[in-house]
């Protein structure tokens, strides 16, 4: 990877203190997103995707935290703890304060887009007021100059009559158009970083057809870096560059997208890529991936895929195994967290092949998410 | 799980049959359905005019969410239908189960027209027509025990007694991949893909012949979803049913439908055999969806994006044919006499005046924007000139970033709109006429295409 990242996450991880008990929501998580590049967060619900992007810009609450782990953008550091005088961990000297990650920070170098567009939009004042306002706040410029941008900003994201509509109300706008209100929004102060989680998973094929092709056409005319979230593979291949995968709170595989497709190297993107339906061919029989993703407060030991895969061994309830590079061309990092590749060194082909029925046991002991699934394998 | 174990399932059912291959009968037929719903209009609606004097006049509005749809299911086959959400597919689906009253039209089960039976047969019917919802953490009472909820249906039909009910509703929840100790839980403890299966358990605690499913995947995660649409695939097989299945994922339909009919506003543009659909599709709005679907593959070519603007209101439909607001392939007016090039140019044109996608300019970067690489004559000339004249800056007023969507200067885009609309959308026969459906002849007789360009 290069040596000058946009951002740079090291080793994150982020709990949730509950009456249930904690949840690592995002497990000792690493990645970098470049200049100008398009960075896939892809995975089922409940990865821990949404948690690990709001943590990015520190926006973890409640019985949450970051507990552990880097966070850099360009030579700033948005996280960091060192160990206190008392072996407390504590906050590192050089991590930006809270009115600096508001004033320097969100909104003019890195923006969010979240999962619900509702959320981020006030009901009671129009789209063009609320843009507007935005603008002229992070703009510092005359209120004229700022409607008359904020019309072209909704041109920009392809919202036809954009000056009739800045006069409407967020009710008034369907799905798209409000998803598209926030892309505008995200780009008015001309961020270099956007996060954008799950944007057009509610949203129509044809439309969500549009706002990919916006966000590519941004990407090249303003060099906006993007980290997009989804769980979709269809969109990971359209438009990400460098696509990591997560699976109950870890990356497992990360690397450029032609070869997380056409060199998988991880065996949940393996079983993922098989149990869709494609649009572009039929598919007869799909292959299912057993059973359901444990659950956050009791994951299984070793492997977290274990009580699910295919090739599970004995070995895999037992090694953890962390990211390592398993590719076979110099020129490619290619990461994966399985311990079938031999730079794990754990004697995966010696150790015996887990049978359903331990499987299924470490599925039970592990606690599934509900109640336990039984013959979902079909 | 072996076949003998269910056989007191499938036998009771006089209706039921061995045969996992659908036979060509047809089990449902729906002709010249119409569902139009009457509501208050958008503009006055939400408000609140009770305290007003004079009374404020209400206006009613009629939605056509259901427009002259006729098709057919066969025995044992599952249709797929898809179309963009508020398209009306929704609707249909249970205008067919007459969960909704039909506006016009008939609908045959078994040769019975549902649209003019009384009550009392409608009830007893129903037992053979059971639906699935999208959404699974909504549809199952949280107060309600899974086995309650399995019986619920044949407690209303009075099936069985309270013993055999049981027994049955523990069969169906193994035979949908549950654990037949579940029937003693309540619905929140389980995950959104073991819902949809209690659910499945449920409709087919009837015995029914035909199942309509209502986006049934479109909440689960894709592995959950994998596993839901095999175990729905293969009680197809076995209890020979017949899905009526709604999506909006193409992928989905493309792997769960033997044929597949394509809905936009409130009518079904395109239908046919799935291979034929997905490999060679042929009304515009058809080809315009599969072209949106971002491929899994990253070495396929993105060719997505290609419809712009959104689906309009279905109080106030495009004349002629719905699609050609948006189609890619109007057809050109006769009366101008244009070029392939010149066409394109003039529909872009237009299309980018009527929405305002792009920001105030001059005359000069208008042309070159638009007209760079044609030259047009005669009376599309003056038109293009016209409405060229009502928008360029220079023209209308001086201070464009002032003007950006100021009152006066907006009333002269809408003008300009309307001029080349009238011009060049309205005259051409996509408007003037509503494209008959062209049934294609030869062995695939289902085949139909409902635009102007196939005929
Ligand atoms: N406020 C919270 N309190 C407790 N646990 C939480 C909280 N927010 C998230 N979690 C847990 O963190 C884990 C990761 O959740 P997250 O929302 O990041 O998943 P996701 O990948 O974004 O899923 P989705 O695709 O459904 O959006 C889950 O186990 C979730 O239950
Ligand atoms: S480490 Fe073991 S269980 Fe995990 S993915 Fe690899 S083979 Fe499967
Ligand atoms: S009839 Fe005209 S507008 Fe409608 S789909 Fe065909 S070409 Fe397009
Ligand atoms: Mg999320």
């Amino acid at each position: 990877m290069s040596s000058n990242p946009l951002l740079s996450v090291e080793g994150l991880t982020v709990q949730f203190f509950t009456d249930r008990g904690t949840v690592t929501a995002v497990n000792e998580i690493s990645f970098e997103i470049q200049e100008e590049e398009i960075v896939g967060l892809v995975g089922e619900s409940g990865a821990g995707k949404s948690v690990a992007s709001m943590s990015l810009l520190r926006l973890i609450n409640g019985p949450g935290r970051i507990v552990e782990g880097e966070i850099r953008y360009k030579d700033r550091t948005l996280f960091a703890l060192e160990e206190g005088p008392d072996g407390e961990p504590r906050k590192r000297e050089d991590m930006l304060s809270d009115e600096e990650m508001r004033t320097e920070i969100r909104g003019n170098e890195i923006a969010v887009i979240f999962q619900d567009p509702m959320e981020s939009l006030n009901p009671v004042y129009t789209v063009g007021n609320q843009l507007q306002e935005f603008i002229k706040l992070n703009r510092d410029i005359s209120k004229k100059e700022a409607r008359s941008e904020a019309i072209r900003m909704l041109r920009e994201v392809g919202i036809s009559d954009a000056a009739e509509r800045y006069e409407k109300y967020p009710h008034e706008f369907s799905g798209g158009m409000r998803q598209r209100v926030l892309i505008a929004m995200a780009l008015a102060c001309k961020p270099n970083l956007i996060i954008a989680d799950e944007p057009t998973t509610a949203l129509d094929v044809t439309i969500e057809g549009q706002i990919l092709d916006l966000v590519q056409d941004l990407q090249e005319k303003y060099g906006t870096s993007f980290l997009w979230v989804t769980h979709d593979m269809g969109v990971v291949a359209d438009i990400c560059e460098q696509v990591n995968v997560m699976y109950l709170g870890n990356i497992v595989e990360q690397a450029p997208v032609d070869d997380i497709f056409y060199n998988t190297k991880h065996l949940y993107t393996d079983a993922l890529l098989d149990s869709m339906p494609r649009p572009d061919r039929t598919v007869e029989r799909l292959k299912a991936i057993k059973g359901v993703m444990p659950s956050a407060i009791d994951p299984p030991e070793g492997c977290p895929f274990h009580t699910r895969c295919p090739d599970a061994r004995q070995v895999c309830e037992q090694t953890h195994p962390d990211l390592r590079d398993v590719s076979d061309d110099a020129n490619i990092i290619h990461r994966s967290a399985c311990l079938k590749h031999d730079i794990f060194n754990v004697n995966y082909e010696g150790s015996l092949p887990m049978t359903d029925e331990t499987k299924r046991q470490a599925n039970t002991s592990a606690g599934t998410t509900s109640v336990n699934e039984t013959g979902a394998d079909r | 799980m072996s076949g003998d174990e269910l056989t007191d399932l499938t036998a009771s059912t006089p209706n039921s049959h061995g045969s996992t291959r659908p036979d060509n009968s047809e089990l449902v037929r729906v002709d010249g359905l119409k569902k139009y719903f009457n509501v208050d209009s958008g503009l006055l609606s939400g408000l609140d005019f009770r305290f007003e004097y004079p009374p404020v006049r209400f206006e009613r509005e009629t939605v056509k969410a259901v427009d002259d749809v006729s098709f057919d299911i066969r025995r044992g086959e599952t249709l797929g239908l898809v179309g963009e959400s508020g398209c009306g597919k929704s609707t249909l689906a249970r205008t067919v189960l007459r969960l909704l009253k039909p506006t016009e039209g008939d609908i045959y089960f078994e040769g019975e027209n549902l649209a003019d039976i009384g009550r009392e047969e409608l009830r007893s019917m129903r037992r053979n027509m059971q639906m699935i919802f999208q959404d699974p953490q909504s549809s199952l009472d949280p107060r309600m025990k899974v086995g309650r909820i399995v019986e619920e249906p044949m407690k209303a039909h009075d099936m069985l007694d309270t013993e055999g009910r049981r027994e049955r509703a523990k069969e169906l929840l193994n035979r949908v991949g549950l654990d037949p100790e579940h029937y003693y839980r309540y619905p929140h403890s389980f995950s959104g893909g073991q819902r949809q299966r209690i659910n499945l358990a449920r409709a087919l605690s009837v015995n029914p012949d035909f199942v309509v499913c209502d986006e049934p995947v479109a909440s689960l995660d894709v592995s959950i979803q994998a596993q839901v649409l095999n175990t729905m695939a293969e009680l197809q097989e076995e209890f020979g049913l017949t899905y009526l299945f709604i999506a909006h994922d193409l992928s989905v339909i493309r792997h769960i439908s033997d044929r597949v009919a394509i809905m936009y506003l409130g009518e079904i543009v395109e239908m046919g055999e799935k291979e034929e659909i997905f490999e060679n599709p042929k009304h515009p709005y058809t080809k315009a969806l599969l072209d949106s679907i971002p491929v899994p593959d990253p070495r396929a070519s993105g060719a997505h994006g290609v419809l712009k603007g959104e689906v309009p209101s279905a109080t106030n439909p495009p004349s002629g044919c719905r699609f050609r607001t948006r189609c890619p392939s109007l057809i050109a007016p006769d009366s101008f006499n244009l070029t392939e090039e010149q066409w394109e140019a003039v529909r872009a044109f237009m299309r980018a005046v009527e929405r305002q996608t792009f920001d105030p300019l001059e005359e000069s970067a208008i042309r070159n924007r638009f007209f760079e690489d044609v030259q047009l004559y005669g009376e599309a000339a003056a038109v293009i000139d016209e409405a060229i004249d009502l928008i360029a800056l220079d023209s209308a007023r001086a201070d464009g970033v002032e003007l950006n969507g100021s009152g006066e200067y907006s009333e002269q885009w809408k003008d300009a709109a309307e001029i080349l609309l009238d011009a060049f959308a309205r005259t051409s026969v996509c408007a003037a006429q509503h494209p008959a459906k062209d049934v294609e002849a030869g062995e695939d007789s289902d085949r139909f295409v409902a635009c102007h360009l196939h005929r």
